[in-house]
């Protein structure tokens, strides 16, 4: 059966799982963006009425599938935000009969956890590129801070409401502490350390969404499989 | 579907859309929860300008605005979960990672962008150049006047921007990625084309000389009115602010897949100017996005207006498809 749910841009390709020993070398790197995963079937469920039962995960905008003899491969593309299977791009589930009952196995790709894992390489590098552009800008910089340098000397008062109210006055900074803060700000300016705390969000997220999601369309497949 | 007629236009004739705050549902739950999602917002706005009003210089700095604006986030972050104004609109892991994404490179590339080319920069090349001083008489004004100066100039500039943004087809094709958002949740206002996201941060307010303070205050201001923009939180609003500022409700009828609720509600913190120019609209919707709800992937949206840009410079200026030419008898 070959299922098209209101897809937005067209007919795709069903995909297909990597298979041979060429590929095999894949295996030590691809659980970066797949997820797999095997689920025993209930007692007496057959094939056709497991994907019968998955059948609605596949029905959602975006995705194409295509079901034939105990496998059913899909592909999406640009998923609802809410779609239960979002983070995925393509993949395939397989119903195989062991003496102990039927398993379905299922192997997906994820372009979202691939990108989510290079993501902290990206800001890395951002970091170095703003730490470059610091080294190259520092003498413009300086110059543009000496203009300001006289303004900045004024003392500024506070409006009398203010000083009435108790808000506390400005201060004039102090010759030392002034050179500090300008050196201070000129590295702010070209500071790595916002880049390089998005590099370790995204390593944290990763982690959490390699095992949350694997986690997640395991429950949703035992809950639909065993009619939940 | 009819619509609803708001002065001259009809809204939501082509997307379900919910007009009149009359109309607009309630918190539910007992006392407790209901005071807390009435009172929570002016209540943090007072806190806000009470804290930077008098908090001493040595606290007074940069880096606790900073501090106090990630542990917010986080704050409505939970809010987000514990009551949800759609479940539609819930937070996934997918969702989380896109909008870090934008967040991150606001703090990071653009900012570095906007160390060079930032109107801020623009506009202290230009005093420096024909000699001029800025506008110093801005520091004799109270400290409260100074940072409603500060963000009503920016927000001006803002709804004009905005709005341009939705009538001049050159800046709608950037501006455009960001409609197609299809739920609001705390970070999604970072999400865009990085041209665009350079384009709304542009203010005249280098111009102006102020008190730091003033300026942390106008921070503080802006981000505990501006930040309900994006959010998945149902807060019963308090009718006041409503009329004064932008709201969850009203951003998310401009960011409705009705064409025409699309086109109001463009400030960012004061919907009043809205109400002055006349493109405010009351109410909220579910449905959000553009064709119809498809969700564009961070590759198309890093591209789009260029692609797209290109495709209406061929269709205009290229050269006549021959496929659909007459056959000559």
């Amino acid at each position: 059966m070959t299922g098209q749910a209101p897809s937005m841009d067209g007919d795709r390709l069903p995909a297909i799982a990597p298979s041979g020993d060429a590929r095999s070398w894949m295996r030590l790197i691809d659980w970066i963006w797949t997820v797999r995963g095997e689920l025993p079937l209930p007692a007496g469920q057959s094939a056709a009425e497991a994907f019968a039962r998955l059948e609605p995960f596949f029905r959602e905008p975006g995705t194409s599938f295509d079901q034939a003899e105990g496998s059913l491969t899909f592909t999406k593309k640009d998923p609802l935000a809410q779609d239960r299977m979002s983070i995925y791009d393509a993949g395939e589930l397989r119903v195989e009969s062991q003496p102990g009952g039927g398993v379905l196995r299922y192997w997906m790709t994820s372009k979202s956890l691939l990108f989510c894992f290079l993501a902290p390489l990206l800001f890395v590098a951002f970091g170095q590129i703003i730490v470059g552009v610091g080294i190259l800008a520092k003498p413009d910089t300086e110059q543009a801070d000496k203009k300001k340098k006289d303004e900045k000397d004024k003392v500024r008062e506070l409006h009398w409401i203010d000083q009435m109210l108790g808000a506390p006055a400005p201060e004039k900074p102090k010759k030392d502490e002034k050179e500090k803060k300008k050196e201070e700000g000129g590295k702010d300016r070209f500071s790595p350390t916002s880049a390089y705390v998005f590099a370790g969000l995204f390593a944290l997220l990763y982690v959490i969404g390699r095992i949350l999601e694997d986690r997640l369309i395991r429950r949703r497949f035992l809950r639909s499989l065993s009619g939940g | 579907m009819n619509g609803v007629r708001v002065g001259n236009r009809i809204i939501g004739a082509d997307s379900p859309v919910t007009i009149g705050w009359e109309n607009v549902p309630r918190v539910e739950g007992g006392p407790f929860k209901r005071l807390f999602f009435t009172w929570f917002q002016p209540a943090v706005l007072f806190s806000m300008i009470l804290f930077w009003y008098y908090a001493p210089n040595s606290i007074a700095k940069a880096s606790t605005a900073i501090g106090i604006g990630i542990a917010f986030r986080a704050l409505l972050l939970a809010l987000e979960w514990v009551n949800p104004r759609h479940k539609s609109w819930e937070l996934t892991w997918k969702e989380c990672v896109t909008d870090l994404f934008y967040v991150g490179l606001g703090y990071t590339i653009l900012n570095l962008v906007d160390n060079f080319i930032g109107s801020d920069v623009l506009i202290e090349n230009l005093l420096s150049s024909f000699d001029w001083d800025k506008f110093a008489w801005f520091t004799g004004l109270p400290l409260l006047v100074q940072a409603f100066l500060i963000l009503f100039i920016f927000d001006f500039g803002q709804y004009w921007m905005h709005r341009g943004m939705h009538n001049w087809y050159p800046l709608w094709l950037t501006h455009s990625v960001h409609h197609y958002i299809t739920q609001l949740n705390i970070n999604k206002g970072a999400v865009g084309n990085p041209v665009e996201l350079f384009l709304i941060g542009l203010g005249i307010g280098g111009l102006f000389d102020f008190l730091p303070r003033a300026a942390l205050l106008a921070g503080a201001i802006g981000m505990s009115i501006g930040v309900y923009q994006h959010i998945n939180v149902r807060f019963n609003t308090p009718a006041w602010w409503r009329f004064l500022f932008n709201t969850t409700e009203h951003h998310s009828l401009h960011h409705s897949l009705d064409f025409e609720a699309t086109r109001s509600n463009y400030a960012s913190n004061f919907i009043f100017i809205d109400r002055m120019f006349g493109t405010c609209v009351d109410g909220e919707a579910e449905l959000l996005g553009m064709e119809g709800g498809r969700r564009m992937s961070i590759r198309e949206q890093m591209t789009y207006p260029f692609t797209e840009g290109w495709k209406t410079m061929k269709q205009k200026f290229g050269k006549p498809d021959d496929t659909h030419a007459v056959p000559a008898e």
